[in-house]
């Protein structure tokens, strides 16, 4: 064996070993262990929903695929955490993606291995109870030999959405060649759509779909191509090693008015200035609006109906929340300010008014959009915009309530995941259903509006009930 | 008079015992060291005279004010310099300083006054507009022990607070200490680093599991007695109080 292969044969055992270790002392081995039986189960029960109101399986398939793709996407963004991201989103943690300061291994093969073990991670704990979550409705299909070859569509599409992402960050490393590419990039993908081309039979999912071989090969071999370049193009230490700049600090707070200690104004100026800057709250609502968009699309290419645009948009991306949750918690935590005079409350409560300054300008955006982009009646675009506001506000309380302000910890830990996934579902899929297959008459309009009003307030109530709580056992230690 | 007293705390973390009664007194003008293995307690200790923590069991004050009760009210008139802990990285040294002076209420002359001088006194002047997280080590210590200093409290809780500075840096900051105790304020040191307590400290305790084993006078050792040895041997023979 070469001294590479010996080298990367080490290597990936040794993160798969570190990223179990990392997860189960976090959150207790037993709890970590049967997250996949949760992720089962959540997905049995959205497949359930979809077979019930009379979705076909292979619908579902289809939608299922479009969800691994966005998540894919979203898991690409790791490249968005350059040098000094990583640190602060894992904390003091010493990684071994950390170690080429210390050991001969370049960032490249590091940060690749890295990929690759997320990419078995993921396959293993969402994709696997994914496709058995989807195995009754095969059934019913009879279409139960194919959950394998569902699985591994279902993997590579998960690639083919973590290395669009990952290249394209990459590329933005690369200054001003580097970007030209990735917009090249963009406009040819642009073209071929506008061509009336199927890029869907490029992805992994046309071999599932009865594409054929070659179109969905040529693509993946592509998407390889592009994860290799992409590795190779990636520069880590892209950023300036001394970053100097004014004094921000008291001019921000000034304009904020309600910032009295300049935690909000210190808030923003984390997600400014850390890696990808404000973009990142951007482009992780554009994944959210992109995921909608294409779902908007399909149901009225399956069912014939037009779906709301207010209420569907308007329902989805209230969960940017939890996005724009966890870049505003990324970079502190409240024992930070223990040296100094500032009550735990007030810094949780300067996290909820950088959510409202950061989250809800972004989530409306993309909102206006789409009413713009697709059109909306009047008085479906105003109920659409109060649910969107109220769930984001929801969503926010929802989180900071199970989590602290601790970013990320959901996503691997089972209880919270649950307690999560079932707070927020209850207002969701009501909205959802409502949004995608019904038409809105003005009484229901006006209920799905207050709805957003009453959603809101709840979202303000769970965050203030929650405080007390979580500074009471900030301080038992 | 008594500037930090800990009468028998105790501090669980589940099957831990981090502090198990530690007593302690501190008074003005004086320079208390705690010394101990690592794990015996010191953190624990500094976190719960600096309401960070609040104890299972006994009583404190701290400048006149019950940490327990007030924590923010204990952090408003002391320092903390916590060990190993970096100012805030996408906020510039000049701007953390502006941070620290909005939540402490500080004149702004007066906060741009202490700034220089502490900027001249540690020679970090020309780093005032760089981003935390791009300075070395020993420059963020700098940024941090500035911090703890602006307000010029009446008491500090220090843990290792030379860590990371050069030998000249060391030495103005130690003198600027022994300064600060001539002032009357009292200082509350958490160190490994025996040499240091031996040179700064009036008065040392020394901990263990949890517990006060011993308490010295460093001024006050025989000829030929070290403070590292008198360490050792409270350590390592069970000294108790």
């Amino acid at each position: 064996m070469s001294a590479d292969r010996r080298v990367t044969a080490t290597l990936l055992p040794v993160m798969i070993r570190e990223e179990w270790r990392l997860h189960s002392t976090l959150f207790g081995g037993r709890r970590f262990a049967v997250f996949p039986v949760l992720i089962a189960l959540a997905s049995a029960g959205m497949v359930w929903l979809l077979v019930f109101t009379g979705t076909a399986p292979a619908t579902i398939a289809l939608w299922l695929h479009l969800l691994v793709f966005a998540f894919g996407l979203y898991t690409g963004s790791v490249g968005l955490i350059g040098r000094d991201g990583m640190r602060d989103l894992l904390g003091d943690l010493s990684l071994v993606l950390f170690s080429a300061r210390t050991l001969p291994l370049s960032q490249r093969r590091l940060l690749g291995t890295f990929l690759v073990k997320d990419i078995i991670y993921y396959a293993v704990l969402f994709l696997v109870p994914l496709t058995v979550a989807y195995a009754p409705a095969a059934a019913t299909a009879g279409d139960l030999a194919r959950l394998p070859l569902l699985w591994l569509t279902l993997t590579g599409t998960f690639v083919v959405g973590l290395v669009v992402t990952f290249s394209a960050i990459s590329a933005r490393t690369r200054g001003r060649a580097g970007t030209a590419v990735l917009l090249a990039g963009a406009v040819l993908v642009g073209l071929a759509w506008a061509t009336g081309i199927n890029l869907l039979d490029w992805l992994p999912y046309g071999f599932y779909n009865g594409a054929g071989g070659v179109t969905p090969a040529v693509g993946f071999l592509a998407t390889l191509g592009i994860a290799a370049v992409g590795l190779a193009a990636f520069d880590p230490t892209s950023e300036s090693t001394s970053r100097t700049t004014g004094p921000d600090l008291l001019r921000w707070q000034r304009r904020l008015r309600y910032d009295s200690d300049g935690l909000v104004a210190k808030s923003l100026i984390d997600v400014a200035r850390s890696s990808g800057g404000v973009w990142k709250v951007v482009f992780s609502g554009a994944i959210l609006f992109a995921v909608t968009a294409g779902l908007v699309e399909l149901v009225e290419t399956i069912t014939g109906l037009e779906p709301s645009t207010g209420l569907s948009f308007g329902a989805v991306l209230g969960l940017t929340s939890f996005t724009t949750y966890n870049w505003v918690t990324q970079f502190d935590d409240p024992d930070t300010y223990l040296h100094h005079p500032i009550a735990t409350a007030a810094v949780f409560e300067a996290k909820f008014r950088s959510f409202l300054v950061l989250g809800l300008p972004t989530v409306l955006g993309y909102y206006l959009l789409a009413v713009g982009l697709w059109g909306e009646r009047a008085l479906v675009a105003v109920a659409g915009g109060v649910l969107v506001v109220g769930l984001s506000i929801y969503l926010f309380g929802l989180t900071v309530a199970l989590t602290g302000l601790e970013p990320n910890t959901f996503l691997f830990d089972t209880a919270r995941f649950a307690a999560f996934s079932i707070g927020s579902a209850v207002p969701l899929v009501p909205v959802l259903i409502v949004g995608f297959v019904v038409e809105p008459s003005p009484g229901l309009l006006a209920l799905l509006a207050a709805t957003g009003v009453v959603l809101g307030l709840g979202g303000v109530g769970l965050f203030r009930w929650s405080v007390p709580r979580w500074t009471e056992r900030f301080r038992m230690g | 008079m008594t500037a930090i007293r800990a009468d028998d705390i105790s501090k669980d973390y589940g099957e831990v015992h981090a502090l198990d009664g530690l007593s302690l007194t501190v008074d003005s003008g004086e320079f208390f060291g705690l010394l101990g293995p690592n794990g015996a307690g010191k953190t624990t200790t500094i976190q719960l005279l600096t309401g960070q923590l609040v104890p299972d069991a006994g009583t404190m004050e701290v400048l006149g004010v019950d940490p327990a009760a007030e924590p923010v009210e204990v952090r408003r008139n002391v320092g903390i310099l916590p060990e190993q802990e970096s100012p805030p990285s996408f906020l510039t040294p000049r701007e953390y300083f502006d941070f620290v002076g909005t939540v402490r209420d500080l004149d702004r002359e007066v906060l741009l006054d202490r700034v220089d001088t502490w900027t001249d006194r540690l020679d970090f002047a020309e780093k005032l507009d760089t981003l935390n997280t791009d300075l070395s080590r020993g420059q963020q210590q700098k940024v941090m022990l500035t911090a703890t200093f602006l307000h010029e409290p009446a008491a500090v809780f220090i843990d290792e607070p030379l860590v990371n500075l050069d030998p000249i840096m060391q030495e103005r900051v130690k003198r600027y200490l022994e300064g600060y105790v001539d002032n009357g304020n009292a200082i509350f040191l958490s160190t490994h680093d025996i040499e240091v307590a031996e040179r700064l400290c009036s008065h040392v305790g020394i901990v263990r599991e949890g517990r006060l084993v011993a308490e010295r006078k460093p001024g006050s050792l025989s000829d030929g007695e070290s403070l590292l040895d008198t360490f050792v041997a409270d350590v390592e023979g069970g000294a108790t109080l």
